[in-house]
């Protein structure tokens, strides 16, 4: 099966109208397989991906490229406890999460 | 989504950023496109689910300026395209994956087939999402 999803790249397009990431820590809220993730995290200081699911989370784990394993870390979080001290991140994005 | 907005409240520093980004709910088109034209077949019919959603997302939100958490300082819709090869691929993803969310009613489905039947050698099955992003900064 052949999916595309955002050929026209409108979502990171807005996205990065919306916020300025360079150098920014940035939390990644529904992270799933890094899809968006993989699209600003280049720019940023460094980025926490969480999801609740697992099997979502392994395909970033593959996905994500070796210039990004320094930068980038994913864990299987829930947004309601997060594990994370305070003031840790400048910018937080709550991605296709309700 | 009310705990989870407090929480990233405390993760983020003073003035720190916080974007919202999700689909909205509403009748999103279904759509024949190949690089001639573009055809619209109908709409995909949203489910109970889909409108909870985004009715407790608005009110946490709407919850989180109240109380001075966030201030809401940029807001924008923009679209969201999913396409397939064909209806076959497209109507065994949506069973799979918005099952919980969205359908498309039998009279689309067979608006879809037909168009399709003459469609563009190079034409692909899409829906279009409306997606909301908003840009809240931490206050205090």
């Amino acid at each position: 099966m052949t999916i595309q999803k955002d050929p026209e790249r409108n979502e990171v397009s807005y996205l990065h109208r919306c916020a300025d990431f360079s150098g920014k820590r940035v939390l990644e809220i529904g992270c799933g397989d890094g899809r968006l993730t993989w699209r600003y995290a280049i720019a940023a200081r460094n980025v926490a991906g969480i999801d609740l699911n697992r099997d979502e989370l392994k395909i970033a784990g593959i996905e994500r490229g070796s210039d990004l394993e320094k930068t980038v870390a994913l864990a299987q979080a829930d947004s309601i406890r997060l594990p994370f001290r305070d003031d840790a991140f400048d910018l937080a994005i709550l991605a296709w999460t309700f | 989504m009310v705990h989870a907005l407090e929480e990233i409240r405390r993760v983020l520093v003073a003035g720190g950023t916080l974007i919202d980004l999700r689909p909205l709910a509403g009748g999103w088109p279904v759509e024949l496109v190949s690089s001639r034209s573009s055809q619209e077949a109908g709409c995909v019919t949203d489910l109970p689910q889909a409108l909870e959603d985004d009715t407790a997302a608005n009110s946490a939100m709407a919850h989180g300026e109240s109380a001075g958490l966030f201030q809401r300082e940029r807001e924008e819709l923009f679209p969201f395209h999913y396409s397939w090869d064909s209806p076959d691929e497209m109507q065994e993803y949506l069973k799979k994956e918005w099952a919980d969310f969205a359908e498309v009613d039998e009279t689309v489905w067979k608006r879809i087939r037909s168009l399709w039947a003459l469609a563009d050698a190079d034409a692909r099955v899409g829906v279009r999402l409306k997606m909301l992003i908003t840009r809240w900064v931490k206050v205090g």
